[in-house]
């Protein structure tokens, strides 16, 4: 009789698993949000629901699940009216069919960074409401660098001067990491897809990773890991070097500053270098929220999203839960006095975003690869590159 | 006999509560239109009140719940990978065919003339039906829209009228004009209204809107092509993605089966069968070196502490199972950071001691050293314990005889400590062989399968096992993810995993045998 009841009970939970989770239904809305903006969503629901009449239930995701729990749930029905996502997402999701295009007057979106909505912008239209901009920027401890460098030239100095020292490294990326390195790419001319601006989307066929610029770039950084001055390290141990002060320049996001803070690190942030005069152009990773293409509500949850969601207010609030960039206009004008929010936003505005098509997923192990031959001197840049770029034309053919 | 009746009522009315939740699951699968599950729900529940009820089939009653079990959690993820495998499910194919054809029906252009109408809802006093009022945002103008249908009115039309004298119409035909609120409460019902304007579909935008609209597709279905409004084209599907003459396709596709064609792209993908051998010998140098230098340690280990006169025995026992306990996902982060050339520890004792430093994690060589080190320090606990284990049921009297016979310690090794752990260790070490054929995570966590190789047509590092590189190729290159090829990759390491497990216990079986006849 136990084990009978023992039985019972495990295969009541095996069927319980097959019970209809929480799904789109019209008149109610479901978001999938992750931790950081959950907080700010619950309170804005409560005033949405009274002002509305409508039912809104909140799911917590880790935002890295969202774009895969999305292939999977919404198309059986199960998936969210409103998730929050990064817009490299977007070819993916368009292509999987899973997101709708936002349809509101072209007014609403003069309230934000250009940068943000052209991120969000694929072909003629715009996919979300976007609220924060990942970007990078020269950080830089202030005890060991009195002045930033401007140049790369000036940079270099100072990065072979403080590394002579025993035990202090002048500057190091997170290696083999294309994210960090890329600005060195693109100061002289490097790109990954061509941007076709007529046609608002990149071009899968022209890529620009090992085009003159992008190696020259890459030898000037090159040449400073191979005479020792700048350690090929991993994303940990550069976070390390960082905090325990032993670091004096790398190149990241705000990402960095809760383990800085803890710290006690007295850093500040400057633009990259400029290479021959070159401003270099980070990647610009912007997030925002979407409106699923399998939601049954799309008049309710767009309502949502330009009246409540994209307001100074909200966007204000979502940076206070997480102090990121804002990328909502009247929001980042509140934060004008957080200097170093302030030095992201700059670098994100000058930067690029991150091509959104799908085949960016076959850039990244061959670009990987290359750098880290490269920086390891197993390889020169050009010939490396040029493996890199051969080697992701097969993969995305 | 009044407490077997009570059991056995008990019983039944757990069978019918559970019989009920079956049912309802079953609806909920067969509206998901989840057929295999369905399948395996349906025979299950009619198997379990079939052995339940029955007065006989004892041994059943034991046996089926288990068999259920594994037919749920161990065969059918199996067979699902199997028919996953022929299909080409991953990115840009995850919906179904009819999925797909509404999501491309479903897309819009806007007319050249994009008119905007402003918009009220009148009720009546039902409830049921509603009427709207439309506002050309541009010249005013008013229209009706009723049933689908739009018609132009003046605004001193009689059906119009202004009850309250403000200069809103309030009323049409004894409908009232609904509040915002109660527009929102209504809003499911008016997003489905369509009205036909000037050939273009006027639909709503958003909660104080509508707009001019027209699709851009039509699916014909007796054809099955999508044709493109605007320019007459067709899309023919092929290989699940609706796609023109020249090539060009619609997004999104959907999934659709494929045959056998992952299992071709395998053999004749340059990008699979150019590293394929490089890849494949290193994996089984990988396992087999994990096997033997945990193993080894393990052993030599547990007959350390086996033996009697080793004091504090109970501390080296803890300690050296610390390494098995402290997660591995945790360790072999640190190993990674204590092996970087540059920065970490071992080199830097290294170059302390006058030693050079060797190039860990970026010379293919030594990477591979580092990995065995560090699968040898998570690995040779688990070892030692089964090793303990086994050590513990060799009988005294053996080493005695064969302290009297003469033999020397290497010999009792040799003679009899090795062959009867081996026996019953063996089944252990060819799971951990497969186990480790398949370690994803050590080799991903401590260096992505890095180094690269300087000059390689194809992303295969220096350390990537099958598995890790096959990962590799199914998530992080091409267009996303693509399931269908993974699929096909696990089924082909389900099978070279599965004949070198047959092999391996044939080569114990016959170990058995020797046992047999001493």
């Amino acid at each position: 009789m136990k084990k009978f009841v023992a039985l019972f009970i495990a295969l009541a939970f095996v069927f319980g698993l097959t019970a209809p989770a929480l799904a789109s239904t019209p008149g109610e809305l479901l978001i999938w949000a992750d931790d950081n903006r959950i907080e700010v969503l619950n309170e804005l629901v409560d005033d949405f629901e009274e002002e509305f009449g409508v039912e809104v239930t909140l799911v917590e995701k880790n935002f890295g699940d969202i774009l895969d729990d999305l292939a999977v749930e919404a198309p059986a029905g199960e998936g969210p009216d409103i998730f929050i996502g990064a817009h490299d997402w977007l070819g993916e999701l368009i292509e999987n069919g899973l997101v709708e295009p936002l349809d509101v007057p072209d007014i609403f979106y003069d309230d934000f960074e250009e940068v943000a909505l052209d991120a969000f912008t694929y072909r003629e239209d715009v996919y979300g409401v976007p609220y924060t901009l990942e970007s990078v920027a020269l950080i830089y401890n202030e005890d060991l660098v009195s002045e930033p460098p401007e140049t790369f030239d000036e940079f270099a100095a100072i990065v072979r001067e403080i590394s002579a020292e025993d035990d202090k490294y002048g500057f190091t990326l997170p290696q083999p990491d294309p994210y960090h390195t890329y600005p060195y790419m693109t100061a002289l001319g490097g790109y990954v897809f061509h941007y076709d601006e007529e046609e608002g989307v990149y071009d899968p066929t022209d890529i620009g990773l090992n085009n003159e610029g992008a190696v020259r770039g890459l030898e000037m950084l090159n040449d400073l890991y191979a005479d020792g001055s700048v350690p090929y390290v991993d994303f940990d141990t550069m976070e390390g070097l960082m905090t325990t002060g032993d670091l004096a320049m790398t190149v990241g996001g705000p990402w960095l500053q809760p383990a800085m803070d803890d710290a006690g690190i007295n850093y500040n942030i400057a633009p990259i270098p400029t290479m021959e005069g070159e401003k270099p152009q980070p990647f610009v990773g912007v997030h925002g929220f979407m409106i699923s293409s399998f939601s049954e509500n799309r008049v309710l949850a767009q309502a949502l999203l330009t009246e409540m969601v994209a307001t100074e207010e909200t966007m204000y609030e979502i940076y206070e839960a997480e102090p990121r960039p804002p990328v909502h206009l009247g929001a980042a004008e509140r934060v004008a006095d957080d200097e170093i929010i302030q030095g992201f936003l700059e670098s994100g505005a000058e930067g690029r975003p991150m091509p959104d098509i799908p085949e960016m997923a076959g850039v990244w192990a061959a670009w990987e690869d290359a750098i880290s031959l490269i920086f390891t001197q197993e390889q020169d840049v050009q010939p490396a590159m040029d493996d890199a770029v051969e080697q992701i034309r097969e993969a995305i053919e | 006999m009044g407490s077997l009746d009570k059991l056995y009522l008990l019983k039944i009315a757990l069978l019918a509560i559970f019989n009920a939740l079956a049912v309802w699951s079953a609806i909920i699968l067969f509206v998901q239109r989840n057929y295999p599950f369905l399948a395996v729900v349906v025979i299950g529940i009619i198997i379990l009140n079939y052995v339940y009820l029955s007065a006989k089939r004892y041994a059943a009653k034991y046996i089926v719940p288990g068999t259920i079990f594994m037919v749920l959690l161990v065969v059918f993820p199996l067979f699902y990978t199997a028919y996953i495998s022929f299909t080409n499910y991953g990115t840009g194919h995850i919906l179904d065919k009819q999925q797909a054809i509404n999501r491309i029906e479903a897309q819009y252009y806007r007319p050249e003339d994009p008119r905007e109408f402003d918009f009220k809802a009148f009720k009546d006093e039902d409830m049921e039906d509603l009427k709207l009022l439309f506002i050309d945002q541009e010249d005013e103008s008013l229209f009706l829209g009723i049933a689908g249908e739009i018609e132009s009115v003046s605004r001193d039309d009689d059906r119009l009228i202004d009850s309250t004298g403000d200069g809103e119409i309030d009323e049409i035909n004894g409908y009232q004009r609904l509040e915002r609120g109660d527009i929102i409460q209504n809003v499911a019902v008016i997003e489905q209204m369509r009205f036909t304007y000037n050939d273009s579909q006027m639909r709503m935008r958003d909660l104080n809107s509508f707009a001019l609209y027209r699709p851009s597709y039509e699916y014909d279905e007796e054809r099955d092509v999508i044709v493109d409004l605007r320019t007459e084209e067709e899309y023919k599907p092929i290989e699940g993605r609706f796609t023109n003459e020249e090539g060009e396709y619609l997004s999104p596709g959907f999934r659709t089966f494929i045959g056998r064609e992952n299992y071709q792209e395998l053999i004749t993908d340059p990008r699979v069968s150019r590293p394929f051998l490089r890849v494949f010998v290193w994996t089984f140098q990988w396992a087999l070196l994990s096997v033997f230098t945990t193993f080894s340690l393990g052993l030599f280990m547990a007959i350390l502490l086996n033996d009697k006169t080793l004091k504090l025995a109970k501390f080296y026992r803890v300690v050296l199972i610390l390494p098995y306990a402290i997660p591995a996902f945790i360790s072999v982060l640190i190993w990674r950071g204590m092996f970087n050339p540059t920065v970490g520890v071992i080199n830097r004792i290294l170059t302390s001691i006058g030693l050079s430093a060797v190039p860990w994690m970026h010379s293919t060589f030594w990477t591979r050293v580092a990995l065995v080190l560090v699968n040898l320090w998570l690995g040779f606990p688990y070892m030692m314990l089964l090793a303990l284990g086994a050590l513990q049921s060799i009988s005294g009297n053996l080493y005695e005889a064969a302290t009297i016979d003469g033999a020397s310690r290497w010999q009792q090794f040799r003679h009899i400590t090795l062959p009867l752990v081996l026996v019953a260790l063996g089944p252990l070490l060819i799971a951990s062989f497969a186990f480790n054929f398949n370690n994803f995570n050590i080799i991903y966590l401590f260096n992505e399968g890095r180094p690269a190789i300087a000059g390689a047509q194809t992303p295969a590092g220096g350390t990537d096992i099958l598995i890790s590189y096959t990962y590799r190729l199914s998530f992080e290159s091409g267009r996303g993810s693509d399931f269908g090829l993974a699929a096909a990759v696990t089924m082909v390491i389900f099978f070279i995993t599965a004949v070198v497990t047959w092999f391996n216990f044939k080569f114990t079986g016959a170990l058995e045998e020797v046992k047999e006849n001493e």
